[in-house]
């Protein structure tokens, strides 16, 4: 309270008494008392007003009522200047009515659906960067974003070529069949966007390949076409041709992946990765373009005829797909921008490429700014009827196009509500230039993380009692943030066409209980003005939970939101002036803020009091969408947009004619056309470093016209494009990885190819085992394409079974979660096992010796076996994965029965195991199998008693090399013959010596070489499942051996110096065991140190004041120093900082780690979510995998305590190590040695009534202070310690207890 | 001003669940790994009663069978929570020989002390009746006694926050005592805040106020 008090009374906030004035008009109902003259307590309470729901202003909505108006004016004569674009023919007729609601879905892909050749690419002589990409019928697009007046920024997959194209000419493209391909394809998108920006590290990973490869997986078994042999693909020669092209350009594209990978590790970035990049990105669309053709004619020639065969029969039947509206007849009364579409900066162009820099800013400011306003006044005003009409894409369906197949039966509303630049929300490439912070998905992050941030301080300040002003402060703060959070909601809310409700359910609560927290702080300012000094605690307390619950609300929302943000597609607030750090950055300031500028306020408010929708929340305090134009004082500017379309220009008249009358050839004039006409467009688009080829070598998908057979539309340009690649490939690189590593397991195992065949199969359902048997017959040599004198064809044929092989791999790699560092957090069983089989990469090491050590802890020995086994045969034998995951298989068999078995729990697995050593093993890889079932007999025989070495686990074990000294390190013992003689002689019964009779030195190596003798056969089995603290058959024998070592010592020391009667010589004692831990602490023998410091430090010993005047200061302040060490303190955090930067031989304190593993154990779930998982599974629930997470960390642990467990290089003198023993023997079998004895004997050697607060104030160096005020007679408190020590002379534990009452 | 910072020892032999008790406190609900090796592992910034504090919480946990060590952590506490669990008797047995240790090593017979049966979501293996446990509470100078289940956070919070309050009251008690007590807190309805489910006798909280502050006025 003292700072509330002095808190400074000039600080006067004279800069607005305008606005103070104003809140009170507003606020009038509110007390302003404030005698004491304390003039922050306005601030405060004008705060309080802000964020109360009854702080309108009023009086200034006549103002933004006004400007409103004026801007709506503006708005609807632009709007005729606009030429919009004309619905197809025939919409009219085919509408209906029932799917119209007014959605805005982004849709990350397109199908052009006309052709659209515009004369000239470039839109506006004067600005070269606004490129219109030409696009053909039947094209696949990537769309970006999406800008209101219709103009999409997409890459067509066909040529990698970057531009504008009209949206009404597309339709969405998001076939069930080809979903997972296509988000696998989104995906690397992001990711070799982020890469640009030198993000590299995931592509040293394959992971992003093998989502593609699933992607085609997927899609071929959608499509009944995943085996070779399907009946399908052997009748359909269109369709085989197809799935050999497409597995053909899969394994080109795994190929370039490879390729990366092994640049990026060898040598980093270099300008060759950035081609493999654009690489990588047009075999990836190339795969997708060849999927989406493979389904065309598959739902043409094929679905028809098994309609109901497949899940998408729904879809591939056209009359039964639901008919896409025309988007004129949806429910006009958003508001068409005239603007040009100003692509400001798209989040995946981290990387500014120089043309951008010159390019001038978008023109029209003035037609930016009602924007906002807009959107806010988009519910039943008057825009509608003025609308003009919006034509949106059709489908021609009377006619059925063999596209329609393709089609979503969602309706097509790719221009409804859509009131800014909309932008795919990526989850990569995260920071990837300053446009990022102007999407929503980032906004909404930043206000989040401020509100989240500023809510803690303003709750922390009001706690802590702080000073009226930095009260007044936070909450300005606080609110502000709070408005910008609700700001980006609002915004998100108000783009979204469906209104989500759960959004506004969301933001509903949000609002209230904002509302109780301003009525909660406004309480508080109340009281304060009365002239308490203190604020009401139950008011802080209730302050408190409002806060909370405020808190809870916003992440709720916030989660909300960002589902609504992925769903419509993330979006620009362009029009946004003040950014939200900004704003809070600006409210930073140490005065207490301005009022924010009531007019934007009030102009929102009003917007918003408009709004019939919600009447609810009129009077809630509005967030504030600022609407000043970015300043330029306050960021840097944004960067200069990406592509501008001049305000002008209008979207294409869609053809009428049908669509196919109007077709120019793609090839020849469309990609000609663009190639040729807009180089521009492929500069600009991509990275400057990198720019992409015109890809005139690759084929360009062509739509197949329902008048051609299917043969005759794909056969001309995939075979000599294939011919062309596989040329191209086998030239640089003739070889993959999975090859060599076959060839060499080849020599040595000659016999596979012929045994495959035999392999019983426990998964007779898996479809991909014959295609593989017939694979291997079909090569004749996997080694062939090193040699680059076969013939093409067979380069092919083994290219392609390569990629067979890897598209038919079953995977179970969408069972993992990673966390943000890329480590494996969590997974299920057969997901963890594939990850530690994995063909191409050597399993981590961590992740294996993590495996082998915790694999108990979640499931069985018998169990992990199986699901090996299965791994096993469920990969086949394919050459260029089966065979290296086959052999991976075996060798954590292998590493398993090696190194880590344990027969207790694992011995169940034995005859498992056995049986498929000796069954499928020994008929794959019968070398291997032989050495297997060695093994399991030798495991066999351990558990039954004939004891094999075992390997130790070798986790934490690479440090040893460090430790190895030579032999002359080994320092020489410093003990006498006599006292060799004298040890000896009490062994013999002869008189018994004391630890003052030997070097302190040496009394520590000593005991140092008995305690690391069993910390360092302490066995990670020990440390799991919490083993140590098992009452009964625990067996942790070590770890129990080492606390129990660690007590006798104790109680040796306590023993040494209570035996004693003169207090001279227990303090000679106590020196010599501070010595002796000094000497610990020199061995790195912590364990022995915090035995020797505890009991030094115990009350028994402490309380010896007499004792304690002898020792000498020397000695104090050097056990001080110790005890400073042993700490428990802030976690042990001074001797966790120590073991840190320990090398072995060391013996930490084991205590710590079990208290660790502790709390990892049950501060940890078992399970997690699996992330996504809640929508494919139907139901809405997660799937629950292993919490890998959990099992990495207790590993971690225990590889920490294994870092240590090296022997000392110290020479032993087994004499002395007797005598020790003999006495730690001698305490623990004594009687007497435990703690109440120890205390009795203390109170007898130096009784209580002059020792009375030395107990209590600890250090014995401060002792001399102390005595003087042990002054008092009996008083209650000694009372209860002679009732204690009665109490304890009876000990018997049950006594105490009261007679339990019925 | 630095919000008071206490020490909380949680004491109670292996396998009570004293563990999760910890946890289910110390852990934000915003967590979602748990990682107990850094320093902030066991700290709780806490509002008990309007008032700001950081409770450091030494949670023993595994190390049981270390018994030399227990006065080592002892040392450290103002508080301690003694835990055991209501399906073992000796669990609760051996909580008095530690409550005795603790207050030899205070030389405090009013130490502030909760007493803590864990795992009553147990409730068909009990062993101690709640009157048996709530008797030992009585004889210990009438320490609040808590049924608490760790794994349902049943009065996990409202275990660790009456010992608060004890802690705080006595800092103030002393301070009191020593002339420097400037009454931070405002008048405040006894017993209002203390009904929580777990608390057998409303009254003992006053009791035990009044045990508190007699030896402490002797200072």
């Amino acid at each position: 309270m003292a700072a509330y008090l002095a808190y400074p009374i000039n600080d006067v906030v004279e800069e607005d008494e305008d606005s103070i004035e104003e809140a009170d008009s507003v606020a009038g109902s509110l007390p302003l008392e404030n005698g004491d003259g304390r003039p922050l307590s306005y601030a405060a309470v004008r705060m309080a007003k802000r964020i109360s729901k009854t702080g309108i202003r009023r009086q200034s909505h006549t103002r933004a009522a006004s400007s409103h108006t004026h801007r709506a004016v503006e708005l609807s004569l632009a709007h005729s200047q606009i030429s919009p674009p004309l619905t197809p023919k025939g919409s009219h007729e085919v509408l209906h009515r029932r799917s119209f609601e007014p959605e805005i879905t982004f849709h990350n892909y397109l199908r052009a659906f006309y052709h659209f050749h515009p004369t000239s690419t470039v839109s506006s002589s004067t600005d070269e960067s606004s490129i219109t990409v030409p696009i053909n019928q039947g094209d696949v697009i990537l769309v970006h974003s999406i800008h209101p007046n219709g103009w999409a920024d997409g890459t067509l997959l066909a040529s990698g070529a970057r531009g504008w194209l009209p949206t009404n000419y597309c339709e969405a493209y998001d076939h069930p069949s080809v979903r997972d391909l296509l988000n696998a394809l989104t995906h690397l998108w992001d990711l070799v966007r982020s890469g640009e920006n030198d993000n590299l590290m995931v592509f040293t990973r394959q992971d992003y390949v093998r989502g593609m490869i699933a992607g085609v997986r997927f899609f071929l078994e959608k499509t009944n076409c995943l085996s070779r042999e399907s009946t399908l693909i052997v009748n359909h020669v269109g369709l085989r041709r197809l799935r050999k092209g497409l597995l053909g350009d899969l394994s080109a594209l795994v190929k370039i992946a490879k390729e990366l990978q092994a640049i990026l590790q060898a040598q980093g970035p270099t300008a060759a990765v950035y081609e493999l990049l654009d690489e990588l990105v047009l075999k990836a669309f190339k795969v997708v373009i060849r999927a989406v053709r493979f389904l065309d004619i598959w739902s043409q020639d094929v679905a028809q005829e098994q309609p109901r065969d497949v899940d998408s029969a729904d879809y591939s039947d056209p009359n039964n797909r639901p008919l896409t509206p025309p988007a004129d007849l949806m429910e006009r009364n958003d508001v068409e921008d005239s603007q040009p579409p100003v692509q400001t900066e798209n989040q995946r162009d981290g990387a500014t490429s120089p043309q951008r820099d010159v390019v001038s800013p978008p023109n029209p400011v003035p037609h930016e700014l009602p924007t906002e306003m807009k959107c806010r006044a988009t519910a039943g005003n008057a825009f509608a009827a003025q609308s003009p009409t919006l034509s949106a894409i059709s489908i021609v369906s009377a006619q059925g196009p063999p596209q329609a197949a393709n089609l979503v039966p969602r309706p097509l509303s790719l221009q409804a509500k859509r009131i800014s630049v909309s932008h795919r929300l990526s989850y990569v490439g995260k920071g990837g230039g300053a446009a990022r912070q102007n999407l929503a998905s980032e906004r909404l992050s930043t206000a989040h993380d401020s509100f989240l941030g500023l809510l803690a301080t303003f709750i922390g300040s009001h706690l802590q009692s702080r000073s009226g002003q930095e009260l007044a402060a936070t909450t300005q703060q606080s609110v502000t943030a709070c408005r910008q959070l609700l700001a980006v909601v609002e915004e998100v809310w108000a783009r979204d066409g469906r209104r989500s409700d759960p959004l506004a359910f969301a933001r509903d609560v949000m609002y209230a209980k904002l509302a109780e927290l301003v009525q909660a702080t406004k309480d508080i300012f109340n009281q304060t003005n009365g002239g308490e000094d203190v604020v009401n605690v139950e008011q802080k307390a209730h302050l408190v939970t409002t806060t909370t619950n405020c808190i809870r609300a916003a992440g709720e929302c916030v989660n909300k939101a960002r589902s609504v943000i992925e769903r419509i597609g993330d979006f620009e607030f362009e029009h946004v002036g003040l950014g939200l750090a900004d704003d809070i950055f600006d409210s930073l300031a140490p005065q207490p803020q301005p009022a924010p500028p009531e007019d934007n306020l009030s102009v929102v408010e009003e917007a918003r009091t408009e709004e019939s929708s919600r009447p609810s929340l009129e009077e809630k305090p509005l967030p504030m969408p600022p609407t000043a134009p970015p300043q330029p004082t306050t960021r840097p500017p944004p960067p200069p947009p990406l592509m501008i379309l001049p305000a002008s220009k209008p979207l294409p008249e869609p053809p009428q004619a049908s669509p196919s009358s109007n077709i120019l050839s793609p090839l020849d004039q469309g990609m000609r056309t663009m190639i040729v006409e807009s180089p521009t467009a492929l500069e600009s688009v991509r990275s400057s470093r990198s720019s992409v080829r015109p890809l005139s070598q690759l084929p360009v998908p062509q739509l197949p016209q329902t008048d051609v057979s299917p043969t005759s539309s794909i056969q001309s340009p995939i075979i000599p494009s294939s011919h062309q690649f596989y040329g191209r490939t086998n030239r640089t690189d003739s070889v993959n990885t999975a090859a060599e590593t076959n060839s060499t397991w080849r020599n040595s195992m000659p016999t596979e190819n012929a045994s495959t065949v035999s392999l019983a199969s426990t998964r007779a359902t898996t479809p991909d085992r014959s295609p593989i048997h017939a694979q291997g017959e079909h090569i004749p040599n996997p080694m062939m394409g090193s040699f680059g004198s076969l013939s093409e064809l067979q380069s092919i044929i083994s290219e392609e079974s390569a990629v067979e092989e890897q598209v038919l791999e079953k995977t179970f790699a969408l069972e993992l979660v990673y966390n943000k560092e890329g480590q494996i957090t969590g997974g299920s069983l057969p997901a963890l096992v594939e990850k530690l089989t994995t063909h191409d990469t050597t399993p981590d090491a961590v992740f294996t010796t993590t495996f082998y050590l915790t694999f108990r802890l979640f499931t069985t020995a018998s169990e992990f076996a199986r699901c090996l086994i299965d791994r096993f045969e469920y990969i086949g034998s394919g050459i260029h994965i089966g065979v290296p995951v086959r052999l991976r298989v075996y060798n954590v068999f292998k590493g398993w029965l090696e190194t880590h078995w344990q027969s207790e729990s694992d011995s169940p697995a034995l005859p498992i195991i056995l049986e498929f050593a000796e069954g499928v093993l020994s008929t794959a890889l019968p070398g291997a199998a032989k050495r297997m079932i060695e093994l399991c007999h030798k495991v066999a025989d351990q558990s039954s008693g004939l004891l094999v070495p075992r390997l130790v686990s070798s986790l934490g074990k690479t440090s040893t090399s460090v430790t190895v000294f030579s032999d002359a390190m080994i320092p020489q013992p410093n003990v006498t013959k006599s006292q060799l003689s004298a040890l000896r002689a009490s062994r013999n019964g002869g008189p018994s010596c004391s630890i003052l009779d030997f070097d302190p030195m040496e009394l520590a190596r000593q005991f140092t070489i008995i305690e690391s003798r069993i910390f360092c056969s302490i066995g990670p089995e020990e440390l799991l499942a919490l083993e140590w603290t098992k009452k009964v058959g625990s067996r942790a024998v070590n770890v129990r051996a080492m606390s129990t070592l660690s007590t006798d010592l104790a109680n040796l020391v306590a023993d040494t110096i209570l035996q004693l009667e003169e207090p001279k010589k227990r303090a000679v004692i106590i020196k010599q065991w501070v010595k002796i831990s000094m000497k610990c602490l020199e061995l790195n023998n912590y364990d022995s140190l915090m035995a020797i410091i505890c009991s030094l430090n115990s009350s028994m010993v402490l309380r010896l004041r007499k004792t304690w005047e002898l020792v000498s200061q020397k000695t104090k302040v050097r056990l001080e120093d110790l005890k400073a060490i042993t700490d428990v303190g802030k976690n042990y955090a001074v001797l966790r900082l120590r073991l840190q930067n320990h090398v072995a031989p060391c013996i930490p304190f084991v205590g710590i780690y079990l208290t660790d593993l502790t709390f990892v154990d049950v501060g940890n779930q078992t399970t997690r979510a699996l992330p996504g998982s809640e929508a494919a599974n139907g139901d809405g629930k997660a799937i629950s995998v292993i919490n890998f997470d959990k099992h990495m960390k207790t590993a971690k642990i225990i590889g920490q305590l294994q870092r240590f467990q090296v022997p000392y290089r110290l020479a032993a003198v087994p004499e002395m190590q007797d005598w020790m023993e003999a006495q730690i023997s001698r305490v623990r079998h004594s009687e007497q040695a435990n703690v109440q004895t120890f205390y009795r004997r203390s109170l007898l050697l130096e009784p209580r009534e002059q020792v009375r607060h030395e107990q209590r104030n600890s250090p014995p160096n401060g002792e001399s202070h102390l005595t003087k005020e042990s002054v008092g007679g009996m008083s209650a408190k000694e009372k209860f310690d002679l009732w204690g020590s009665l109490h304890l002379g009876g000990s018997t534990k049950g006594e105490k207890l009261p007679p339990q009452p019925l | 001003m630095a919000p008071r910072e206490y020490n909380i020892v949680v004491l109670g032999s292996g396998g009570v669940g004293k563990s999760c008790l910890t946890a289910q406190f110390v852990q934000n609900i915003w967590i979602e790994s748990y990682d107990p090796t850094i320093e902030d592992s066991y700290r709780k910034p806490l509002e008990v009663d309007g008032r700001q504090i950081v409770l450091e919480i030494l949670d023993t946990a595994g190390t049981e069978q270390f018994t030399a060590m227990r006065e080592l952590y002892m040392k450290t506490g103002q508080g301690f929570l003694l835990v055991f669990s209501i399906t073992s008797l000796s669990s609760l047995n051996e909580l008095s020989e530690i409550r005795d240790q603790i207050i030899r090593i205070k030389d405090d017979p009013a130490v502030p002390i909760v007493l803590v049966g864990n795992k009553c979501d147990l409730e068909e293996d009990r062993a101690i009746s709640r009157g048996r446990a709530f008797a030992v509470s009585q004889s210990w100078g009438n320490v609040p006694y808590y049924e608490t289940s760790a794994r349902r956070r049943n009065n996990v919070d409202e275990s660790f926050r009456d010992l608060c309050r004890q802690m705080i009251r006595r800092d103030r008690d002393a301070m009191k005592a020593q002339g420097r007590y400037v009454d931070e807190e405002p008048p405040r309805k006894r017993g209002s805040h203390r009904d929580s489910k777990g608390r057998h006798s409303a009254g003992s909280s006053s009791k035990r106020r009044q045990r508190s502050r007699g030896p402490c006025t002797i200072l």
